[in-house]
């Protein structure tokens, strides 16, 4: 039995055991297919077979037999596809893309045979491409890729450079992610996880394996196969939720590692579990920690420490903060005594989101000979992984090297030394071979974290002028065994300085530990507090725009403002209650954020074999800073950006910012600057042809660089003007000023069939400089994606007697398609952070924060009815307008 | 590893999977999805795509068709002189799962595939279908269970294929321990909470037969879910509603099906009754109001699915609304 795959053809195994995708990736290590859910949903895995895309990972491998087959690297590079979605940036960190790209050139292929050069409109678009799913968001480069090359826009190789850098790479699948490498000789690692929510593991029998390190293989000697087994609970012999790693074992293939996992034993003593965040704050719940120790080390998804707070039972807190904290609370209680109408009281809540990244939590580790530790792995934290694998296994920092070239997609929940990476790099040293751990898609989204749920108690009072008088917030975040929750705190941001006192709590609870998950706390408490600002307003008998305006002094906001009075989608948008089927509604909110960068970031810049070399240990998630990094040198430079080479993704180079907390471009850009402001001196000590500033001249660039081979410079990110508002806190400090952002959203509501249909979004950011525009507003783009998700959509759901996860798979997991989110418009404001370094902050938390709670208060113009609960499932909104 | 045998013939296919423990494979798509999450061990395959007999449409004299297991969900609304002669198949095919799902599955594959309780699909529990003997759903998270609950089991049945068809009156020939024609409403129990279907290990399903079109009738079909796209429905309903006077009349018969709601596909023939004589353009009559009104009392709710009442009503409101041009209250 042959397949006919791309051009050439290939023997197709005879197992119905294996797919075609495993087949395509592991067998003929075309690895521009991946695989992401498994289960047929999200398309990464699309190939044609006979010309029709299919999803690979549900179809027998040997059911390829006697058919044509065309991957995405079949394309070649040059469909008008590809070209258009690398020109449109039409993808953020590329792990969907080869697959979007395979089913897109099918269907412009079918339309054009059919419709000529016509355009297709989004709706016809998100029908081809249903079987896709991007949890970046770059669905409006997509809309935008694909109609283009409907109309033939793509049929010539454009004249310009694509505006990501490494735009070609991802289309033509080229790009290799952590989860596509198998070295030579490689081994597959399975983690043995908990079956129970809570319970005493007595012991844990290694079954078939072995816990002793294998012999070193000597050369003509067959590697001695047998699995090996590391214990991964620590000396504290319990477990607290269900899919808690317990230990690991891996074998020469992924199959005998699997079946090796079967033969591991754990004895248990199940305990009292407690699994519902109501239930965790009785007296009698069964706790999760007993002692002081262990609630020292429960984990937690704050991004900064946790604050100190006492613990009642499960109930850890509150962490108290205000200014006027006794003023607030004093006249809130005296303004529900005399019933003012102008106290707004209200709780709502959120559900459990969880990041689902595409490419899963994956790493590849090895042992060396000289014991050097290689971790090739999918994070958004290559220099924390690395100093905390150096602290970990007791290593030299030179002797660890932590690589991430590409990272599909992170959200957060890349963070640190997560159990595929202590697996990999426990089983690897007993293998003598390299490992490799990979999530599937039910580790992912059982245990790879996730942001946490909520409950929050808003009150606000206006005085009689209209002015906020005192402020409330009280929050309950719920995050399984983890604390760390900040959403009310984020309330001291906004809305000036009246007085008020905000209170945050944990209840934990014997379910998997949250992270950190772009903007923690701030979209939970963006869709309380913006929503009961709205009710005010409402109460006030005041537009909601003009009500936010005399509230928010934030002067960079008050801009945005400006721009939402003038925009057609808020002048023009219906008033006075709307009847019939489909109700239309438009809804504001704000956001902000804190301006936090990574003083430590370094970028280096070397010159070899007469070509400009950049390298820095940070790494590229999606956002676009392999793009920035050089076209920030290369502008500084005067040079062309061709004639750099970016390397970063690499421990080995200088300090890199990890990407997270929205510091990346503004750590890394002016570090980027900085640098290439000191080789540019290095270079005009070689050749004085080169300018103080602007262009270099070709032939004086080329004789300046041959002088200058090997040398390097370091380029540092720099203090701003006035300096920060915090010291240091291990590449990791506040600066002055808060990011801002404003959302517009119109909704049309299906109000008998409970459907919520995000129709447009305009989305206002306040950032300062933006480094690269295009790259900023797909970000901007995709978290208006995230955020329809978090409002309409998403929700980890449980089985309420076992703590089992039952959405451990992105059908019942439910992530935004195509056809689920708003035609987008993105403006910058790109004033009032000239104080910084490089006069821009970080924008990939701030254009989160707000989308959701814009989505209910546009729910609540078309219907009236206020949505106290995300996510506004069909059922919820039927019940509230009934 | 498991072996897979490939006959070319439909008695061989039989004799193949008569007591051996094999199991037929059509477009492989569910089956594949069974075996990765473990809802199924690995057995041998007796891959059925090169049975000559479960292949194409049979168009007949009586107008009817009868077309293969093996046919493709994509076929169906692609292939034009089906979509136009049975445009509620068509439009129901064209709106489940993806194209790339599309595009592999098949038609005997929809109708018999697994429920999508994400109790069945998730190892950590047993159920009626995994050898247990209780429902861990009816007690559990059942958000997206049955609303009309006749047996222990509470998945709702996921073909959307299968609601079409039983508006479609088809029936569909069953091989293995002899033929037999029957209606596509007898491929379910309801009261069988330990399949998805009747049929018997070593029994195929050659192919589906629709009864001859009824030209000029108004169709429509309709998922209520959360998402636009590529979601498996809440509810879903399929009206077929034929006109007097060649299409220029009141309707003359109706047929209304819906799924999502219980174990089995379902007819709505109170509803399918009131329909009788409205005409279309106009709103719907006292008598269709109330028949959508008694819906309620075909409900039996779990605990979690009491939205699905209403929305079984606005569903099916929804395509008659489309059915017949009613304007828009």
């Amino acid at each position: 039995m042959n397949v006919r795959l791309n051009g050439s053809s290939s023997p197709v195994p005879d197992s119905p055991d294996t797919t075609a995708a495993e087949h395509i990736r592991d067998r003929l290590g075309l690895t521009g297919t991946k695989t992401a859910c498994g289960t047929g949903v999200c398309g990464a895995c699309t190939v044609l077979v006979d010309g029709a895309p299919t999803a690979s990972c549900l179809l027998p491998a040997d059911r390829l037999a006697d058919s044509v087959v065309t991957t995405v690297e079949g394309l070649g590079g040059d469909h008008p596809v590809q070209r258009a979605f690398a020109a449109h940036d039409a993808l953020q960190c590329g792990y969907c893309t080869p697959g979007f790209v395979v089913g897109s050139s099918a269907f412009v292929d079918a339309w054009r045979a059919e419709h000529g050069d016509a355009r297709p409109g989004r709706e016809r678009i998100a029908d081809a491409l249903s079987g896709h799913l991007c949890r970046c968001g770059a669905y409006e480069g997509i809309f935008a890729a694909v109609a283009a090359a409907c109309a033939g826009e793509f049929d010539a190789e454009p004249d310009r450079d694509p505006p990501r850098v490494d735009a070609l790479d991802k289309v033509t699948g080229r790009a290799r992610f952590s989860a596509d490498l198998a070295p030579e000789g490689s081994w597959e690692g399975v983690i043995v996880r908990s079956a129970h929510a809570h319970a005493r593991v007595f012991s844990v029998h290694p079954g078939e394996a072995r816990v002793s390190a294998t012999r070193r293989p000597v050369p003509g000697v067959a590697v001695d196969g047998r699995p090996v087994f590391t214990d991964l609970l620590g000396e504290e012999r319990l477990v607290r939720y269900v899919g808690q790693p317990i230990a690991a074992v891996a074998a020469p293939t992924a199959a005998l590692a699997r079946a090796a996992a079967e033969t591991v034993r754990v004895d248990y003593d199940p305990l009292p579990a407690v699994l519902d965040a109501d239930e965790a704050r009785a007296e009698d719940a069964p706790r999760v920690y007993t002692t002081r120790a262990q609630r020292r080390a429960a984990p937690s998804y704050g991004e900064a420490p946790t604050p100190p707070a006492p613990w009642r039972g499960n109930v850890h807190g509150p962490a108290t903060v205000g200014w006027r904290g006794a003023t607030a609370v004093r006249r809130l209680r005296r303004a529900a005594e005399r019933d003012d109408p102008r106290l707004v009281a209200q709780e709502y809540s959120t559900a459990v989101q969880l990041h689902s990244p595409l490419e899963p939590h994956v790493c590849v580790a090895s042992w060396e000979r000289d014991g050097t530790l290689t971790l090739r792995v999918s994070t958004q934290t290559v220099a924390k992984v690395a100093r905390k694998a150096a602290e970990r296994w007791e290593l030299p920092p030179e002797r660890v090297r932590v690589v991430s070239e590409y990272v599909g997609g992170g959200f957060g929940a890349k963070n640190g030394l997560s159990a595929d990476v202590v697996a990999a790099a426990e089983l690897s040293r007993l293998a003598h071979a390299p490992v490799r751990v990979s999530f599937d898609r039910a580790e992912e989204l059982t245990d790879a974290g996730h942001r946490a749920a909520t409950r929050t108690r808003v009150a606000l009072l206006a005085d009689s002028g209209g002015n906020l008088a005192a402020m409330t917030v009280d929050s309950h975040g719920d995050g399984g065994i983890a604390v760390g929750s900040t959403t009310a705190t984020l309330g001291l941001l906004g809305y000036g300085r009246s007085p008020r006192r905000v209170r945050d709590f944990d209840v934990v609870t014997h379910r998997p530990p949250g992270e950190p998950m772009r903007a923690p706390g701030g979209a939970p408490l963006a869709w309380a507090l913006e929503q009961a600002v709205d009710t005010m307003a409402d109460r006030l008998g005041e537009d909601p725009l003009s009500l936010r305006r005399r509230w928010d002094g934030n002067p960079k906001r008050q801009a945005l403002y400006e721009r939402v009075a003038a925009l057609d989608l808020w002048r023009e948008r219906p008033r006075g209650p709307r009847t019939g089927r489909f109700r239309r509604g438009v809804g504001i909110a704000t956001s902000n954020w804190l301006y936090l960068m990574g003083p430590k970031a370094r970028v280096e810049l070397s010159v070899r074999d007469g070509q400009v070399v950049l390298r820095s240990a940070t790494q590229d998630i999606g956002t676009g800073i392999r793009t920035v990094l050089g076209e920030v040198v290369a502008d500084r430079l005067g040079v062309p950006a061709s004639d750099l080479r970016v390397e970063i993704g690499d421990s080995g180079s200088v300090h890199g910012t990890g990407s997270f907390g929205s510091r990346t471009t503004t750590s890394m850009g002016p570090a980027a600057a900085d640098a290439a402001d000191r080789l540019r001196a290095a270079l005009r000590e070689h050749d004085p042809r080169v300018p103080e500033a602007g262009p270099v001249p070709e032939h004086a660039l080329k004789d300046a660089l041959a002088a200058a081979e090997g040398v390097r410079v370091v380029g540092e990110r720099g203090r701003d003007r006035w300096g920060a508002l915090s010291p240091d806190m291990g590449d990791l400090a506040v600066g002055r000023g808060m990011s801002g952002a404003v959302h517009v959203m119109e909704v049309e509501v299906d109000t008998l069939l409970g459907r919520v249909r995000p129709t447009r979004c305009w989305a206002g950011m306040a950032v300062g400089h933006v480094y690269a525009e295009r790259l900023a507003r797909n970000q901007v783009e995709g978290a208006v994606v995230q955020g329809v998700g978090y409002a309409l959509f998403e929700e980890r759901r449980h089985d309420p007697t076992t703590g089992v996860v039952l959405t451990d798979n992105l059908e019942d997991y439910r992530i935004p398609g195509m056809g689920d989110v708003p035609e987008t418009e993105v403006y910058f404001h790109q004033e009032g952070f000239e104080h910084a370094a490089g006069a821009g902050v970080g924008l990939g938390e701030v254009s989160v924060v707000g989308v959701a709670a814009s989505v209910a208060n546009a729910v609540h113009d078309a219907t009236g009815w206020r949505p106290r609960d995300l996510p506004v499932r069909p059922d919820r909104l039927l019940e509230g307008l009934r | 590893m498991t072996a897979t045998t490939r006959p070319a013939g439909l008695d061989e296919a039989l004799t193949r999977l008569d007591g051996t423990g094999a199991r037929p494979r059509a477009g492989g798509t569910d089956l594949t999805a069974c075996l990765s999450s473990g809802v199924l061990e690995p057995a041998p395959v007796v891959d059925l795509s090169g049975v000559e007999e479960l292949r194409g449409a049979e168009w007949r004299p009586d107008g009817s068709v009868r077309l293969g297991a093996l046919t493709g969900v994509g076929e169906l609304s692609a292939d034009t002189r089906l979509a136009d002669a049975y445009p509620a198949l068509a439009l129901t095919a064209r709106e489940l799962a993806t194209p790339q799902v599309r595009n592999a599955a098949t038609l005997g594959g929809n109708l018999l595939q697994r429920n999508r309780c994400w109790y069945l699909r998730n190892p950590a529990f047993d159920c009626f279908q995994t050898g247990g003997d209780s429902c861990p759903a009816r007690g559990g998270d059942h958000l997206y269970g049955v609303v009309v609950d006749r047996g222990p089991c509470v998945a709702p049945h996921p073909s959307s294929l299968a609601v079409a068809l039983l508006a479609h009156d088809a029936s569909v020939l069953v091989a293995g321990g002899g033929r037999a024609e029957r209606a596509v409403a007898d491929l379910y129990d309801a009261a069988d909470p330990t399949r998805d279907h009747v049929l018997e290990p070593g029994q195929v399903l050659v192919s589906v037969t629709l009864p001859a079109p009824v030209p000029g009738e108004r169709v429509a079909y309709r998922r209520a879910t959360g998402r636009s796209r590529a979601e498996w429905p809440l509810v879903e309903a399929v009206a077929r509603l034929s006109l007097a006077d060649g299409g220029s009349g009141p309707v003359a018969s109706a047929a209304v099906a819906v799924g999502g709601v219980a174990r089995t596909p379902l007819r709505l023939p109170e509803v399918e009754a009131a329909l009788v004589g409205a005409r279309p353009g106009s709103p719907l009559g006292a008598d269709v109001e109330e028949s959508l009104e008694g819906l309620a009392g075909l409900c039996s709710p779990l605990p979690a699915t009491g939205y699905k009442v209403d929305l079984l009503c606005a569903t099916v409101r929804d395509v008659l609304g489309r059915a017949l041009d009613v304007p828009e209250a």
